[in-house]
């Protein structure tokens, strides 16, 4: 096995894909539940939850980690709790499954977004191809949208089997919100099927990289799909799903422990896929530029597409670890200026807390200063291709270092969109159930098939 | 008479609703991005590292003054627990030795799970002998016993903790004017 692994490199790759995108993004959701909970917090003008640290011995000070210990005490909290099933519940077997489907619907669902341009690479006399997605489907999107609507299922059968009538509320109120919008949402998007001339996410966004950005052709459909897709994934102003004054909590009414994290991960999960989602429809997906830039010779317009990216990926390297330096200095003056704030207030931990924020410091500055040297060290780095069979094959470190930074990409304006969700989630009051469905079917649905009539027409006048 | 709020006339471009949202979106945005980058924009504080500065005159947890040779200045003369709408003052009378003070408490204790913090006591009080100036907000206590204050509780406190032109609490041992005090006391001109 390991003798055919060496041989085949590509091929390896392309089945850890598989696990690995949807592990990967996996990993964000620690990082959207602090982005939710200091959202919302700043937005409403307090610290938010900064209170749980892990003492570190040696160092006199508590590691808090801006607010990330909180999940770890969440976790440890959820998995100790006792394992409940009520009683009165009027399926175990589907109390036990609900919560999973839709968490299990949810995982496959990354493996369907093209989180780097394929690789070309040379295989016996020709040319193969590394797709850049688990799972590489010329009808990806429905297959992405099939899964989606699973999650519903998950949702109605432990509402049910829950056999309260406030989760039942819930449960139903989930089915139909995910009827109302399905709709729209596939209409919405339907404006780039037209545009591209495929179902295929990969080719979708390769032609916005030849192009330009979905949003700049779409602008009507961007925004019909952001609404919808909030609403997909129960998001303010669309969340009556749950309703703490209607039906309690909802769906999730008689979940407790480690079943009520499922679901709530799941939650957060469908929000992070339909951001990626967004972001891979309507913003270039791992593309770096909207339009075009005269960055050609002599000032020639470009399109920075992959193959742009390939020829110059050191620079382009280079010049994103410049702007996370920046970042990271920007967060380091930051975490200083509270330092200072908190020492003058004269805070009976002032030391202490002093210690933690100069650790804070030190950590973006070293942050900023490796990013430098890394782009120092990259600029104007590139190699040249092979031509295979007319087809340019490059070298494995600039498919490596292409593949990292266009996935950084991805999920540098996947993470931008999911601060969009909590943005909005804070910002607007919910919708009456009422509302919601006047809003999905009367102006969604129209407006994105108005939509669609516009785009095939200029679509069939342009060519 | 049932009072009728109208409802605000939106216009039409209100009613689409879109820019509404935009507009309610950059308020929230400002206001996010102000407490990321300004911490003395939060009005909350880190309590209990931070503690709030709560003045002079907020009625608090309640103190016995004392004289200049540390006996407290109560007279045992019952004018507080009488005031006292919440009846959490107990006192008990005993004989004085000066012969210029007919009583003194024996016992002076109060229940603070039954006082009410109205300071009617402070009012009451004929020789300022109880004050509720100890900036003590916050009483914690592990029994209801713990929450009943001993006469030796109420006069265990320190001038330095009170401000320099506050001259009866500096009388008291250990503050600036208690040398003065007490050779006023002695040469019987104090009381």
């Amino acid at each position: 096995m390991f003798e055919w692994i060496a041989a085949h490199p590509y091929e390896t790759i392309a089945l850890l894909l598989v696990p690995a995108v949807p592990l990967l993004f996996f990993q964000l959701l620690p990082l959207l539940v602090v982005l939710e909970r200091r959202g919302a917090a700043f937005i409403q003008d307090r610290p938010g939850p900064n209170r749980a640290g892990i003492p570190i011995p040696g160092l006199g000070f508590q590691l808090r980690a801006f607010g990330l210990i909180y999940n770890l005490c969440d976790f440890i909290k959820l998995a100790v709790k006792e394992d409940f099933v009520p009683r009165f519940a009027a399926s175990r077997f589907y109390y036990v499954v609900g919560p999973f489907i839709p968490l299990i619907a949810g995982l496959i669902l990354p493996a369907f977004i093209p989180v780097f341009a394929p690789i070309a690479y040379a295989s016996g006399d020709g040319v193969a191809w590394l797709a850049g997605q688990g799972i590489a489907s010329h009808s990806g999107l429905l297959a992405l949208f099939a899964f989606a609507g699973l999650s519903a299922y998950g949702l109605v059968l432990g509402s049910w089997a829950a056999n309260s009538k406030y989760a039942l509320l819930g449960g139903l109120r989930a089915s139909a919100m995910m009827i109302s919008y399905e709709v729209a949402i596939g209409l919405a998007a339907a404006g780039m099927f037209l545009i591209c001339g495929t179902f295929d996410l990969a080719r979708i966004v390769a032609w916005q990289g030849e192009h330009v950005w979905g949003i700049i052709v779409q602008p009507l459909g961007f925004l019909l799909f952001t609404a919808a897709a909030f609403a997909e994934s129960n998001r303010t102003p669309f969340d009556v799903v749950e309703g703490e004054s209607e039906i309690v909590a909802g769906f999730h009414t008689e979940y407790g422990a480690m079943r009520f994290m499922l679901v709530m991960s799941a939650e957060y999960f469908h929000m992070l896929v339909a951001a990626a989602l967004i972001s891979t429809l309507f913003l270039g997906g791992y593309h770096l530029s909207p339009i075009p830039l005269p960055l050609g010779p002599d000032g020639a317009w470009v399109a920075l597409d992959d193959r742009w990216m390939r020829e110059h990926i050191g620079s382009v390297t280079a010049v994103l670890l410049i702007a996370l330096a920046l970042l990271a200095l920007y967060a380091a003056r930051l975490v200083e200026r509270r330092r200072r704030h908190y020492v003058a207030s004269g805070a009976s931990d002032a030391a202490r807390r002093g210690r933690e924020y100069r650790f804070y410091t030190g950590l973006f500055l070293a942050l900023a200063g490796l990013a430098g040297l890394a782009a120092w060290a990259l600029w104007g780095w590139s190699e040249a291709p092979r031509i295979i069979a007319g087809t340019a094959v490059w070298g494995w470190k600039v498919d490596l270092l292409t593949a990292i930074v266009q996935f950084h990409i991805l999920i540098a304006k996947t993470l931008c969109l999911a601060w969009l969700f909590v943005w909005v989630r804070w910002t607007l009051p919910r919708f009456r159930y009422d509302q919601i469905m006047a809003l999905g079917w009367k102006v969604l649905l129209n407006a994105a098939l108005v939509n669609l009539l516009l785009t095939a027409l200029l679509v069939k006048l342009i060519g | 008479m049932a009072k009728v709020v109208p409802r605000p006339e939106l216009d039409a471009w209100q009613r689409l609703y879109i820019g509404e949202i935009f507009k309610g979106l950059l308020t929230t945005l400002s206001h996010a991005a102000r407490s990321l980058s300004d911490p003395a924009h939060f009005p909350t504080l880190q309590y209990p590292e931070q503690r709030p500065d709560i003045p002079r005159d907020y009625r608090a947890r309640h103190r016995l003054m004392k004289r200049a040779d540390g006996s407290p200045r109560c007279v045992a003369c019952y004018m507080c627990s009488t005031a006292c709408p919440a009846r959490c003052i107990h006192i008990v009378a005993e004989e004085s030795p000066d012969k210029h003070i007919e009583k003194r408490p024996a016992r002076f204790e109060i229940d603070l799970l039954l006082c009410v913090f109205c300071g009617y006591c402070v009012e009451a009080c004929p020789c300022d002998a109880i004050r509720m100036d100890t900036k003590q907000a916050v009483i914690v206590g592990d029994s209801r016993a713990s929450f009943v204050l001993t006469k030796e509780q109420l006069l265990d406190w320190d001038p330095k903790d009170y401000p320099p032109d506050d001259v009866q609490s500096q009388k008291a041992p250990g503050g600036l004017l208690h040398e003065q005090a007490l050779q006023e006391l002695r040469s019987g001109t104090g009381h």
